[in-house]
């Protein structure tokens, strides 16, 4: 049960906090196919390469982190009935530093440049750890503690972890190790930040949007209360693991066995939500819907990359295996969940305002427009079209390279280009209805006036 | 009278919608029974600015049933206390 009864817009962020995030992911999503395009082959030799490193970071911090951090400050008045303090402060003080530490980032691993690190890890850290405190003390408010709030209390304790493992590894302290155990720790980062941080996020805030947007059964109870804290502490045990087998104390092959379950726990996650979307009452098309039933497809797609990879040492050590991982986790699941959520999230906010407004003015002349209508669905599908094509592409491209990486980013910047631009139609509606209803509160203000 | 609106199966911000664009019809005397598959936390602040009280219950389905009337029409209030007895 949701603990809203006393949700008001006072408690939420102003608009404004949440849609810069939001706009900011398609830039970035520009930036990196713009690299794609211009780079293309370049970026598939090796994951290690400081351009591959550059472009997952784009991804990983510019789209993925934004989105959701722009989200968790707007949705937790609303889903936990907490709103985060001083989220104005917060909100804006977040972004920027997330923003140019993203931005300064890829730029040192571009150029190598020491003191841009310096400065990328400062600033990436400083925003993290703001919004970290911030949030925690809203999760902390919680009267009522769901399995959502269970499974984003979780998560944002995973991105804790993978900012520290991020710095302990852009710090340079780790120089004495050897490239294996380097390439542990990044690994350790990595499932910290993909299967932790985005992935209990997106297992917890689908318990309520899934059901609620998509018109679909409940998850399953059992299922909703134990598999985030499995995963999370699952997590846990694969990472001692982990630092088990590059101390030499644990033999390698049973953190695999440890990764192995908690990808089946994101399999069953998949499924679940497969199966739930196949039992939605109401059979209209929906555009956010077919990005997730990407997203979950390619969580199982992954799983079989992932055990082929670890069963065949052949495929496990070819550099196209990690760069098909990579892009089938990063684009087929993190971005395509995400971009379908901005499809329901920015006309959802948008209408929402505006009603409260309405409601507030007590003024039926100014019509709000409905959710559909701030990005028409022909726009949205078209975007869909083309982020498919262009995943299928590069997924093409980690495997050819030659053939289609710049294809790939052809159609990538297509994808955030439109994106961008239904955003914006969104937020010019918004903004045109906001005006119109300011309006019809001033004219009624001047005429009492007049009166009185 | 009773107005009654299924909103079950419908998305939001549809439900939302029909709702506040079903209690503008409600005459002296009416009330709004709303059938809806989760119980519709961001509909009350809206209900509030607009004058209107409103009672939630489960039903047997496990949805919920939102009973929403004018918060001055005591005929309407007195309605909804004889259903939802």
């Amino acid at each position: 049960m949701l603990n809203t009864a006393t949700l008001s817009l006072d408690q939420a962020p102003p608009i404004s906090i949440p849609f810069r995030y939001f706009l900011t992911a398609p830039l970035f999503g520009l930036a990196a196919a713009l690299m794609l395009l211009i780079n293309g082959p370049d970026l598939f030799l090796t994951r290690w390469s400081p351009l591959t490193l550059g472009l997952t970071h784009m991804i990983t911090l510019g789209m993925l982190a934004m989105v959701m951090c722009g989200a968790l400050l707007q949705m937790l008045p609303v889903i936990a009935g907490s709103p985060v303090p001083g989220v104005v402060a917060v909100g804006t003080f977040c972004h920027i530093l997330i923003t140019l530490g993203t931005g300064m980032l890829i730029f040192a691993f571009l150029s190598g440049s020491v003191v841009g690190e310096v400065v990328a890890l400062g600033m990436m850290g400083g925003g993290v750890i703001v919004f970290f405190v911030a949030v925690t003390i809203a999760l902390w408010r919680v009267k009522h503690v769901s399995a959502t709030i269970v499974a984003i209390r979780l998560a944002v304790a995973a991105l804790l972890i993978t900012l520290l493992f991020g710095l302990l590894l852009g710090s340079g302290i780790l120089g004495s190790l050897g490239f294996g155990d380097i390439a542990s720790l990044v690994d350790v980062h990595l499932a910290w930040g993909l299967l932790g941080w985005i992935g209990l996020l997106l297992i917890g805030i689908s318990y309520q949007v899934v059901p609620m947007f998509q018109v679909t059964p409940e998850y399953p109870p059992r299922l909703r209360r134990l598999l985030a804290p499995a995963l999370f502490v699952g997590l846990l045990i694969w990472t001692l693991l982990m630092l088990g087998a590059i101390s030499g104390v644990v033999n390698g092959w049973v953190a695999e066995v440890g990764m192995f379950i908690l990808i089946c726990g994101f399999v069953l996650y998949a499924v679940t939500t497969i199966r739930l979307q196949a039992q939605r009452k109401r059979r209209v098309p929906d555009i956010t819907l077919l990005f997730w039933r990407t997203g979950m497809l390619f969580i199982p797609f992954c799983a079989l990359i992932w055990i082929a990879g670890s069963v065949s040492p052949a495929i496990g050590n070819d550099p196209h295996y990690s760069l098909l991982l990579g892009v089938g986790l990063l684009l087929g699941v993190g971005v395509a969940v995400i971009n379908g959520m901005l499809y329901k999230i920015v006309p959802f906010l948008s209408w929402f305002h505006l009603q409260n407004r309405q409601m507030s003015l007590m003024c039926m002349t100014v019509k709000v427009p409905n959710m559909k209508e701030f990005i028409p669905d022909k726009a949205a599908r078209l975007q869909l079209y083309l982020f498919q094509a262009s995943l299928l592409l590069t997924l093409a491209a980690t495997l050819f390279p030659a053939w289609f990486a710049h294809l790939a980013g052809l159609f990538f910047l297509a994808s955030n280009a439109l994106l961008m631009k239904n955003l914006l139609l969104a937020m010019h509606r918004y903004r045109q209805t906001l005006h119109a209803l300011s309006a019809y509160a001033e004219s009624a203000q001047s005429s009492s006036d007049g009166v009185g | 009278m009773e107005v009654r609106i299924d909103v079950s199966k419908l998305e939001p911000c549809e439900p939302l919608e029909r709702t506040l664009e079903a209690i503008q019809q409600l005459h002296p005397g009416d009330y709004l029974r709303v059938l809806h598959r989760r119980e519709p936390h961001l509909l009350y602040p809206l209900l509030e600015k607009s004058g209107f009280t409103w009672q939630c219950r489960g039903d047997e389905s496990g949805g919920y049933e939102v009973f929403i009337w004018k918060t001055d029409d005591l005929a309407a209030a007195l309605a909804v206390e004889s259903v939802s007895e």
